[in-house]
């Protein structure tokens, strides 16, 4: 229940910057960028739960040891972390569709692609936490891989504000968020962006998600080699 | 009835370390299997290897008629492992840790209540139920680890140095509950560095060292097979007399015999000390100590 509470606050940044943007739109972009990154670090940061669950509590061990089985407890995994975040999406969600009426077609189109964006950090996030050897390593990857792949890309911010620098945006083109954020503003009704886009985005998520899905299958173990 | 089988079986890592080599044993029905050897002797993969975690790379094993490698899937519903080094969540409760782990066992919510607070009074972690794993001693944490294996009430249970760090008290209440465990059908395989532990529970013993079987037998063959017999101090008693003890190994009863009337005669202190596992232990494995030494 805390984390629930905690997971609301979590948000202030965002409803700051909501309160206090002057850009028309800009606002209501950084919540989609929120949305988005929400559902994008909780896939990655799955890597401290494979971490710590296998090599520090040793529940993993425990686990196999049962009736569980290994989709079961990858499931219960990664889900469990996006289910504390909720409550904070669904406030930036409210607070998004206040400010931009859409349908709901265009809402659980824009989810969706939150949704695989997710799935494909959380494969992500198996594939390293089952490599990490140390609790220093598994606790510092993600935090560096947040800042490459929130903070840095236009997820928050507008991908046209790299107009001006094409090398830049180049560059981020190339990383998931970027995409997953491009198409849920555009479901959102924020941005116009041409069909061509729109499919190169689709395509793009669903063949990170499946390349990430092979490398975690190749990497993480239910029974260790 | 046997239980565990194992033939032949070895092990070598992806990066090329041999962990196990040619071990075979078999447990029976209700039997306590402890395992001992040094440290990287192989104890932990070969357990690992039979509670289905590890794939093996030589030879078979059997845990309950099922292979391990061919059908892992029939064998985990009836096994439970307390894994070497394993800790609580710091901010789950006891009793949060023992009912959740219930319920993965696939009980009801009201059954993983009455099984919880069976397992919990059965270890002494009762009183300590609503305290956070990180206020609990690291005795009572891993009590509670116990505790989680326990629910399952498993057909096998493979415990990796499970009385680790436990106080004198504490390990004697596992053991209570091992027996009793095993009174009721259980089969136990144990990994342990405590002899004193070995010797108060193994049915069964088998001692590997760089991953090959140095020793299986009982405890008492194994004090057998390397000449540990009893030893008999004879001293001075204290302010009569001077010079060193003298240690005796009598191989006879009429050895004994004389030593006592000795003993008696020349006014001597005269004490049996019975052979311990430990060292019969370290005459097993000491040859591969004095090499490594050297």
């Amino acid at each position: 229940m805390l984390l629930v509470v905690i997971s609301l606050f979590s948000f202030l940044p965002v409803i700051f910057i909501f309160v206090f943007a002057t850009a028309p739109g800009a606002a209501v972009q950084s919540l989609v960028g929120a949305i988005i990154l929400t559902f994008a670090f909780t896939g990655l940061f799955a890597s401290q739960s494979v971490y710590f669950n296998k090599q520090w509590f040793r529940f993993q061990d425990m686990l196999v040891a049962s009736r569980v089985s290994p989709a079961s407890y990858a499931v219960g995994l990664s889900v469990s972390g996006l289910v504390v975040a909720l409550p904070g999406v669904l406030v930036a969600l409210v607070l998004v569709l206040l400010s931009a009426p859409v349908p709901a077609i265009g809402v659980l189109v824009a989810l969706a692609t939150a949704l695989l964006l997710w799935i494909g950090l959380v494969f992500v996030g198996f594939a390293i936490g089952a490599t990490t050897k140390n609790a220093r390593r598994a606790n510092s990857i993600p935090q560096v891989l947040s800042i490459a792949l929130g903070f840095l890309p236009p997820v928050y911010y507008p991908l046209s504000t790299l107009d001006r620098y094409p090398v830049a945006q180049a560059f981020a083109m190339l990383i998931p968020t970027t995409h997953a954020a491009q198409l849920a503003k555009y479901y959102f009704g924020l941005i116009d962006i041409p069909v061509w886009q729109v499919a190169l985005g689709w395509a793009y998520l669903l063949g990170f998600t499946a390349l990430m899905g092979l490398i975690a299958s190749r990497r993480a173990h239910w029974v260790d080699p | 009835m046997e239980v565990v089988r194992v033939e032949d079986l070895g092990k070598t890592y992806p990066g090329g370390t041999k962990a196990l080599e040619g071990v075979s044993f078999s447990i029976d029905k209700g039997q306590i299997f402890c395992l001992l050897g040094r440290n990287g002797a192989g104890k932990t993969t070969l357990l690992r290897i039979l509670a289905t975690q590890l794939k093996p790379t030589a030879g078979r094993a059997f845990v309950l008629g099922h292979d391990v490698l061919q059908d892992p899937k029939a064998i985990r519903p009836h096994i439970a492992v307390v894994p070497q080094e394993a800790r609580p969540q710091m901010l789950l409760s006891p009793y949060d840790h023992i009912l959740y782990f219930c319920m993965i066992r696939g009980q009801s919510r009201g059954t993983a209540r009455e099984r919880t607070r069976k397992v919990m009074d059965d270890l002494g972690l009762w009183e300590h139920r609503d305290k956070l794993a990180s206020d609990l001693s690291g005795g009572l944490r891993q009590r509670l680890i116990i505790a989680m294996a326990l629910v399952a009430d498993p057909e096998v249970l493979f415990l990796d140095e499970p009385t680790i760090g436990l106080d004198p008290l504490g390990r004697r209440s596992v053991w209570h509950m091992l027996r009793e465990l095993t009174r009721k059908g259980a089969t136990i395989l144990l990994t342990t560095h405590y002899l004193d532990e070995a010797e108060m529970l193994a049915d069964d013993l088998l001692i590997v060292d760089k991953g090959r079987t140095a020793f299986h037998g009982t405890v008492e063959e194994a004090k057998g097979d390397t000449g540990v017999g009893m030893r008999v101090i004879v001293e001075h008693p204290a302010g009569n007399g001077t010079g060193p003890p003298e240690v005796l190994e009598p191989r006879s009863a009429e050895e004994i015999l004389a030593i006592v009337e000795r003993g008696l005669r020349e006014k001597r202190k005269v004490t049996f000390k019975p052979a311990s596992l430990e060292e019969a232990f370290i005459k097993i494995v000491g040859g591969s100590i004095e090499v490594e030494d050297t």
